[in-house]
């Protein structure tokens, strides 16, 4: 039982919708990270001495204590597969053809979350996985500067 | 500042997986109604503050706690709107009432869910924007991801994740305020469609429309308007990191923090002995198992012997979900955390009909707000 009652006759709904396009700028330590991925092809960190931890993808700041990071370190190219899905559904919901690999792949503290191009079958967390960048040429400086992750010879 | 405060009125409206015959101010109106009835207050001259919960992509409008007063009675009046949980709403009016300035606070919370035409888009637009979102990845997937390291930290197994969805939806069945009640043992949950392996469609909770209005009131108030007040015994709430890369991935430590603080107010030492009973998150089926290790009710890795030792049903010694939760009632978007509140305060108020437990005097209540964040609440409430 409710309150209220509507007459079934009436007319339904209006749709709108609202077009949204935003900048975000990378800030410092981003700006640096791209760069050095984008130039050199190297994932960096940066190290707070203080906790003791490196944060991947490097950050100007340490969340935990605050401290302002400025020591930089290469991490490399092969990290440590700490957890991944294999997800069947797109960006707005709808069924994948083809179900996409998906996973955190861990570096010093941090990691970086990517597209994994490997055999489900084979896959476990743990896994050494190396990144597979686009050709210098083609880099933007954006994550999208890693095509994806495979296995690690 | 010791003062105890209660919720003294409920109000619903709903809960159903569409809505297309209201508004969602008439949906509120019809909860704030029962809610002020329930209570025996006049908003308009009774009730001295107001607090919702609202997320403005949710609402589809910009600056959406510019549409809660009027059918809340709380035009002219103290109120604000949060982007929050329901219980960080609940945990604002306790804060209120116990500065000593309000007596009497209402708090609300909605869902129009079927109204939202692209909701995938908006939980990505949740993700880091630089790092996270040019994947292009359905968000589900950072669901799929902690399942998968908490089954492989826990020893938890896809048995028992399943478990949770037959429990749930089974228990849904005796609960009429439930969209999604159905007798589906395991075997047909594990045998659905997957949504992001090891994450099943059927484990997921399908949204529902609804809302929930509480009033509450300070102890020396609340004697002279109910005879069974239901008392705030503990509210606690933690955020960690958002960031995908630097947050937890098996364990849940903001719902840790949460639930010692909640239980640091209500004196709970032993929450598994101390509790009667628990609505909590079922956001995905596995959360239930990941949050009760979370708030302390057993150790990391065990929850999933406990439901399947049938200690989380109903008739068990700690039941989990009697009302359905999330995954037998539908997700109530940011009201989840209200319509767990309003579960348990039927059952100590011995209101909850067909699935009222006998003997229940202490309830636990906790929420989380959904992928990809890490923001978690938990209440304890006691009759
Ligand atoms: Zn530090």
């Amino acid at each position: 039982m409710t309150l209220l009652e509507r007459d079934p006759q009436a007319p339904t709904a209006w749709r709108g919708n609202l077009p949204v396009t935003s900048r975000y700028t990378y800030g410092l330590a981003g700006e640096k990270f791209f760069r050095t991925l984008k130039d050199e092809g190297k994932i960096m960190g940066t190290v707070c001495n203080n906790c003791g931890r490196t944060y991947v993808p490097a950050t100007a700041f340490c969340e935990r204590c605050l401290s302002e990071l400025t020591e930089w370190v290469d991490v490399g190219l092969v990290g440590e597969l700490h957890t991944f899905t294999r997800l069947f559904v797109d960006y707005d919901g709808n069924p994948l053809d083809e179900p996409e690999l998906v996973g955190f792949i861990g570096f010093g503290d941090g990691g970086l979350i990517h597209k994994l191009e490997a055999d489900p079958d084979t896959l476990e967390i743990g896994k050494k996985m190396e990144a597979v960048l686009k050709p210098k040429s083609k880099r933007t400086g954006s994550i999208l500067d890693i095509e994806h992750f495979k296995p690690a010879k | 500042m010791s003062e105890r405060v209660a919720i003294v009125g409920i109000g619903w409206s709903g809960f159903r997986p569409g809505t297309p015959d209201v508004s969602y101010k008439e949906m509120i109106y019809e909860a704030a109604v029962r809610a002020y009835n329930d209570a025996g207050v006049d908003p308009r001259k009774d009730v001295q503050s107001f607090v919702t919960v609202a997320e403005d992509f949710h609402e589809g409008t910009s600056i959406f706690d510019e549409y809660t007063p009027d059918q809340l009675g709380a035009a002219m009046k103290s109120m604000h709107t949060i982007t929050g949980d329901g219980l960080h709403g609940l945990a604002t009016a306790v804060m209120l009432i116990r500065t000593g300035r309000f007596d009497v606070v209402a708090v609300e919370g909605h869902s129009k869910a079927s109204n939202i035409l692209t909701p995938d888009a908006i939980t990505a637009y949740a993700q880091d924007p630089v790092l996270n979102r040019p994947l292009r990845l359905n968000t589900h997937f950072v669901a799929g991801m902690e399942m998968n390291r908490y089954l492989y930290e826990s020893g938890a197994d896809a048995d028992a994740c399943a478990g949770v969805v037959s429990k749930n939806r089974r228990n849904a069945l005796k609960n009429p305020l439930a969209s999604f009640a159905a007798d589906f043992s395991p075997d047909e949950v594990l045998g659905g469609p997957s949504l992001a392996w090891p994450l099943g469609m059927h484990e997921t909770a399908k949204s529902a429309d609804g809302a929930v209005v509480m009033v509450l009131a300070s102890e020396k108030t609340s004697a002279s308007l109910t005879d069974n007040p239901i008392w705030i015994a503990g509210i606690g709430w933690c955020n960690d990191s958002p960031s995908l890369e630097s947050r937890a991935w098996a364990k849940l430590p903001y719902i840790e923090k949460s639930a010692r603080m909640a239980f640091q107010q209500a004196g709970i030492k032993n929450p598994f002995g101390e509790i009667d009973f628990a609505e909590i998150d079922d956001t995905y089926a596995y959360k239930e198992l990941q949050s009760l290790e979370a708030l302390g009710v057993c150790g990391f890795g065990q929850a999933g012997a406990l439901l399947k030792d049938g200690v989380l049903d109903p008739a068990g010694e700690f039941p989990v979900n009697v009302s359905g939760g999330s995954l037998g009632v539908g997700h109530l978007l940011d009201a989840t955390g209200l319509h767990r509140a309003l579960e348990a305060a039927l059952q100590l108020r011995g209101e909850a009909g067909a699935h009222q437990l006998k003997d229940v005097h202490v309830g636990l209540v906790q929420s989380w707000r959904g992928v990809p964040t890490t923001s978690g609440a938990v209440a304890v409430l006691t009759n």
